[in-house]
């Protein structure tokens, strides 16, 4: 363990010298809050109108909480590098490390992750305050209990698109697999509450990576109750064993079928 | 002039057919790519259609509306990225030196340079374009109608590009900066101009001209004005050319780098 606590620090510690970049990568963060601001100010008539369940605000904060966890994921950014370490035969270095390449990528993209998590968390908390102008009722522990749920939903999200990336040692690129993933929780996972589809699409959804990547932290930080609390959580255990094993299977069937050449 | 011109886009045209044909090598890849952005695209209608089951009219865009937007949108991008892919990556360019390579040769630089690669996803996003197109009602007005615009549009976002890359023969580093600037443009694309009040309506007009390629494109596919068609066409010159004066006046600023790198 303590070999993957070093990856991640040293892939923090790389990002940090680039911090720059990251932050002025944030303007397409608040780009998205301001667009989806407006269409919902545009579609809420009275704010304190519901829709599925929904008040504005609720629905403003819930876009905030979602976006912050894909756009702090990177998920881009992590299928184009597997895809192109198995393209271009880089992963054969990885083989011989003294560490699991799932692992690997596991921890050094959460090098990544933390570091956007963290600005991201403080810039939606001051543009929902700017918007909305106030913050919605939830207690400290409950929002320790929002961000350990969005700290599981982002490690099941990277060991997800590491399966899906991973794709690449059957077809040359699986970076298509991705974009058709991240469309998937990016609609039917960010942009809405689940509530917000048809009755009978809604059992398929709670049980679909959709429930455990996205729509479960954010629904806890806008309406937290504890039974939703406890059944968020127990479908992330699932899903988080669910996805070790898929991705390390994947990963072990993958590497006995490449073939590197040249050098 | 008039057979330099021609003489020009046959250069281009040949460079995007062997890029294209490189790109082709191999077919699983290539088609996967295409059929996969289709699919992408089409999953923002989901989007749509739940937004309009609440509400039959955003931002003063019926829901056919927004398809014609949408088509529109993806239609400029996929123009832009499949035949001036290099549009988008031109800063990198002038940083890392790699504009040596078309300042040897015989023709226009800037042409030379962002017509060098394809994007094959793109293809995907025009396909997908025209899919919309006949979701929205095929005529051979619309037709012709969305086939304009969809270049026009396609120009405006390469020219944009183009003139905020081109920034980095003075200032170094842009890319975070055109980068940004370029997702702006592709994320308010897609949204009806009427959600949004006050300055930001000025910008679509301004410096990041989606009023002209997208929102004005709409009004006259819906209700046809030649005035508002002329001021498109006038609008997309006068960028393009802003693009090549950019990219010129920087050009005299450039230094190579020692990093050498092969074309292939």
């Amino acid at each position: 363990m303590k070999k993957y606590i070093y990856i991640f620090k040293s892939e923090l510690m790389t990002n940090l010298q680039y911090i720059f970049d990251i932050i002025v990568g944030f303007i397409s963060y608040c780009i998205m809050i301001f667009i989806f601001f407006n269409l919902w100010k545009y579609i809420y008539s009275d704010p304190s109108e519901l829709i599925n369940g929904y008040s504005m605000g609720q629905m403003i904060w819930y876009v905030i909480v979602t976006e912050i966890l894909w756009m702090s994921l990177g998920g881009r950014q992590l299928s184009k590098k597997i895809c192109n370490d198995v393209r271009s035969g880089n992963i054969a270095y990885n083989i011989n490390k003294p560490y699991n390449y799932v692992g690997y990528i596991l921890f050094s993209h959460m090098g990544l992750f933390l570091l956007k998590f963290i600005l991201l968390t403080i810039l939606g908390v001051v543009l929902g305050l700017i918007f909305l102008g106030s913050f919605p009722n939830i207690s400290i522990l409950s929002i320790v209990l929002v961000l350990i749920s969005c700290l599981f939903a982002t490690i099941i999200n990277i060991l997800l698109i590491t399966t899906i990336a991973l794709i690449s040692f059957y077809i040359e690129d699986a970076n298509p697999f991705y974009w058709l993933y991240s469309k998937v929780i990016l609609i039917l996972g960010t942009i809405f509450p689940i509530e917000f589809f048809p009755v009978f699409l809604q059992p398929i959804f709670k049980y679909s990576p959709i429930y455990v990547v996205s729509y479960g932290p954010a629904k806890l930080f806008v309406d937290f109750n504890w039974n939703s609390c406890i059944e968020i959580f127990i479908l992330q255990g699932a899903y988080l064993i669910l996805s070790i094993l898929l991705s390390n299977f994947i990963y072990k069937k993958g590497v006995r079928k490449l073939n590197v050449n040249g050098g | 002039m008039l057979t330099e011109v021609k003489n020009q886009i046959k250069v281009n045209i040949l460079s995007t057919k062997y890029a294209l044909e490189r790109e082709m090598l191999n077919k699983v890849t290539f088609v996967s790519n295409i059929i996969f952005m289709i699919l992408n695209n089409a999953s923002f209608i989901v989007q749509w259609v739940i937004l309009y089951a609440i509400k039959d009219n955003i931002g003063g865009y019926s829901f056919k509306q927004v398809l014609l937007l949408w088509g529109l949108a993806a239609m400029g991008y996929g123009v832009s990225r499949f035949f001036f892919k290099n549009a988008f990556n031109l800063s990198d360019m002038i940083n890392t030196g790699k504009l040596d390579n078309y300042l040897v040769q015989p023709k226009n630089v800037l042409l030379a340079a962002i017509t060098s690669d394809v994007e094959v996803s793109a293809l995907g996003d025009i396909l997908y374009a025209y899919i919309i197109l006949l979701i929205y009602g095929l005529s051979l007005k619309s037709f012709l109608l969305f086939t304009l615009f969809g270049i026009t549009a396609g120009f405006i976002l390469a020219s944009v590009s183009v003139i905020f890359s081109s920034l980095a023969f003075w200032f170094g580093r842009v890319e975070v900066i055109s980068n940004t600037l370029n997702s702006i443009m592709t994320n308010f694309a897609t949204y009806p101009e009427g959600i949004f009040k006050g300055i930001i309506k000025i910008l679509f007009y301004t410096i990041l001209p989606l009023g002209f390629a997208s929102y004005l494109p709409v009004q006259i596919m819906t209700n046809f004005n030649i005035y508002n068609l002329l001021v498109v066409i006038f609008i997309v010159l006068l960028f393009i050319g802003l693009a090549f004066l950019t990219f010129y006046k920087g050009l005299r600023k450039y230094s190579s780098t020692n990093l050498m790198n092969a074309r292939v």
